[in-house]
């Protein structure tokens, strides 16, 4: 996609005669993780509003979902008031049917969604990046062998494969968490190995191999780092999936089960009310749609940022 | 002569894939929780009753033998007969296609009229800063929205105020062309969105990498106009892409917009499927999921045989997709 990746890390090794110059000092090393500190922030500064706008609304829903953890809100499994009450001052977001506050198990909610589909899609990255790396750069036997069972898993329609995952395991958070990376891995593990295929005839790559560095050395010292901006893209656009196969799943009755709450399961509840109380379905729905778009969004100027490429006009 | 032996390779892994995508579903059915018998025979039956229900329906052969069974009558065309009904599940399976693929072509036909000159325009106009952010959200904006949210609002919307398309009642297109309709646009539309907006998102990118292409460059230079630029030398490069997307999307669609059909009620395929795990039916199970991954598999055969006749460098693109 990209020609000249400006984020190219691991430049060394093409000097230096028999010493393996490969191997820098540890001051080097340590300047390097400062460089890349730096190099953070200053992407960060980079991006544009709406990329800081999602980080900002991401940032909101994980502390929305720590404060879960402290019972902010109130208990979420508490019978605190009237059926189906409106918002009001008593319940800011109203109450269920059952006279459950909807403050504390949409934040409840937001922690179970964002803590199943991050560990998910956290196994998917480490799976992906192991297998892409691999095939991509050994290629040959091992690629074809890799990327068979990738395709394999990539012909099932996500829901359907969730739906299928569920089945097996039976309902529940961990059927939820296998879905998610079983949808998530295929792409991943596609991109990921392409990329890793372009670094592989790099020429830094090339001069570690003559200078008998070792293959799991130039696996994490070379190709690894040259990798990272698609993982990272990758990993983000992942979780956006993630948390819609969960709530996919979960809407259908096949995820995360009742009483405990995820956005699926208050979507799903709240449907049923949806013509009495239409609010228990339009605020977890808005949350849900926030939480992907602005990870989606943050993905797309992740994407800009580490695989830039040439615009112009017809005119 | 080479062109010959890539379609072969090609079609030998299609088939390949096919072959495993049986095995795991197979196995996946079998690894299900909740005995074959008991399912049928209740949890009551005598060991008596269900070791003869075992005999009849050759439960205690090896596994390898009853893949190859079921392999032979699914190759025949006969998927076994499901537990709950009692019907044969490719009749259940065929009588219920037509809805599920009406929803899928109404889906896929709105989003290649709409999403393609949409993400055409939107490249021509991006700006060299990589701006446009508003452009980015709106798009970014419809493929975020889950059809499970969309849906259960638009059927909250429609049900409520009654705005003249009706919510579930679906009608066969023979029986009432203008009911059946009627209830199939919401469906339609609630899937065409993320559709639209995903072939949109395509369709911009790949135009803007031909955009910065030599022979558009040439193109400028010799003066020829931005219309016909679009249509005779960008339209036909970036089409790759989008093809490859657009056939996923009707893959995914045809092996059942599971939710969107249950939000709707409408009795298509993925509804069908959805009810069958629920009552631990595997016969229909099995058949829908394997139906879903075959037409994946077709329908990226036929992508490629597409993106062929549009980009005759297939050698190029086939090495450059081939994973």
């Amino acid at each position: 996609m990209s020609g000249a990746r400006p984020g190219d890390v691991s430049g060394d090794g093409t000097s230096g005669g028999g010493a393996p110059a490969t191997y820098p000092s540890t001051s080097e090393e340590r300047r390097g993780v400062r460089m890349r500190i730096a190099h953070l922030t200053g992407w960060l500064r980079r991006l544009d509003w709406l990329s800081r706008c999602g980080l900002f609304c991401l940032l909101v829903l994980v502390l929305a979902a720590l404060g879960s953890m402290v019972n902010l809100g109130g208990d979420p499994a508490e019978i605190a008031g009237g059926r189906l009450q409106p918002p009001g001052p008593d319940h800011w977001l109203g109450t269920d049917n059952l006279g459950r506050s909807l403050l504390p198990r949409l934040l409840e909610g937001i922690g179970v969604t964002l803590l199943l589909s991050s560990i998910a899609v956290l196994v998917t990255a480490v799976l992906s990046t192991a297998l892409g790396i691999v095939a991509g750069y050994l290629g040959g036997m091992v690629n074809n062998l890799v990327m068979r069972v990738v395709e394999l898993l990539y012909a099932f329609p996500s829901i359907v494969l969730a739906i299928l995952v569920a089945a097996v395991v039976g309902p529940g958070r961990p059927a939820a968490m296998a879905a998610i990376v079983l949808v998530t891995i295929p792409l991943m593990t596609r991109l990921v190995r392409t990329a890793s295929t372009s670094v592989a005839q790099r020429d830094y790559v090339t001069s570690a191999v003559v200078s008998g560095v070792r293959l799991p050395r130039i696996l994490i010292r070379h190709v690894l780092p040259n990798v990272a901006g698609t993982i990272a893209v990758q990993g983000t656009y992942a979780l956006s999936v993630g948390i819609l196969v969960e709530g996919g799943l979960s809407f259908l009755g096949f995820g995360v089960q009742p009483p405990q709450a995820s956005l699926g399961v208050l979507i799903q509840e709240g449907g049923v009310y949806m013509v009495a109380a239409p609010w228990l379905i339009i605020t977890p729905g808005v949350v849900l749609i926030l939480a992907i778009l602005s990870i989606n969004v943050v993905g797309d100027g992740l994407r800009d940022r580490l695989e830039p490429r040439e615009t112009r006009s017809l005119r | 002569m080479r062109l010959f032996l890539w379609w072969l390779r090609r079609a030998v892994s299609a088939v390949a894939t096919l072959a495993g995508v049986s095995i795991l579903v197979f196995l996946a059915l079998r690894a299900m929780p909740g005995g074959f018998a008991e399912t049928i025979l209740g949890p009551f039956a005598s060991a008596e009753q269900q070791r003869e229900l075992a005999e009849r329906y050759g439960l205690d052969d090896s596994a390898f033998v009853q893949y190859w069974r079921w392999l032979q009558a699914a190759i025949g065309g006969d998927f076994g007969t499901s537990m709950i009904s009692r019907e044969p599940v490719a009749s259940e399976l065929g009588a219920r296609l037509p809805v599920t693929g009406q929803l899928a072509v109404m889906a896929v036909l709105t989003a290649l009229f709409i999403g393609v000159p949409l993400g055409v325009l939107t490249a021509l106009r991006a700006r060299p800063d990589g701006g446009g952010a508003l452009g980015r959200l709106v798009s970014g904006l419809g493929v975020s929205l889950p059809e499970f949210v969309l849906g259960s609002i638009v059927v909250f919307v429609f049900s409520r105020y009654a705005l003249g398309l009706s919510v579930g009642g679906y009608v066969p297109f023979a029986d009432d062309p203008a009911g059946n309709l009627t209830a199939m646009i919401l469906p339609a539309a609630v899937l065409s969105v993320f559709a639209i907006s995903a072939t949109a998102r395509t369709t911009r990118d790949a135009v803007l990498n031909v955009l910065v292409e030599p022979y558009v460059t040439a193109a400028v230079a010799r003066g020829e106009s931005p219309a016909f630029i679009i249509r005779h030398h960008i339209l036909r490069n970036a089409a790759t892409p989008v093809v490859v997307l657009l056939s996923t999307i009707t893959a995914y669609l045809l092996g059942g917009a599971i939710i969107v059909e249950y939000l709707f009620n409408l009795p298509g395929i993925g509804s069908y499927v959805v009810q069958a795990v629920g009552r631990r039916d595997y016969a229909v199970v099995q058949a829908g999921v394997l139906l879903a991954a075959t037409v994946f598999i077709a329908l990226n055969v036929i992508a490629d045989l597409v993106v062929g006749l549009i980009d005759p460098r297939l050698g190029v693109t086939a090495e450059g997709r081939s994973m």
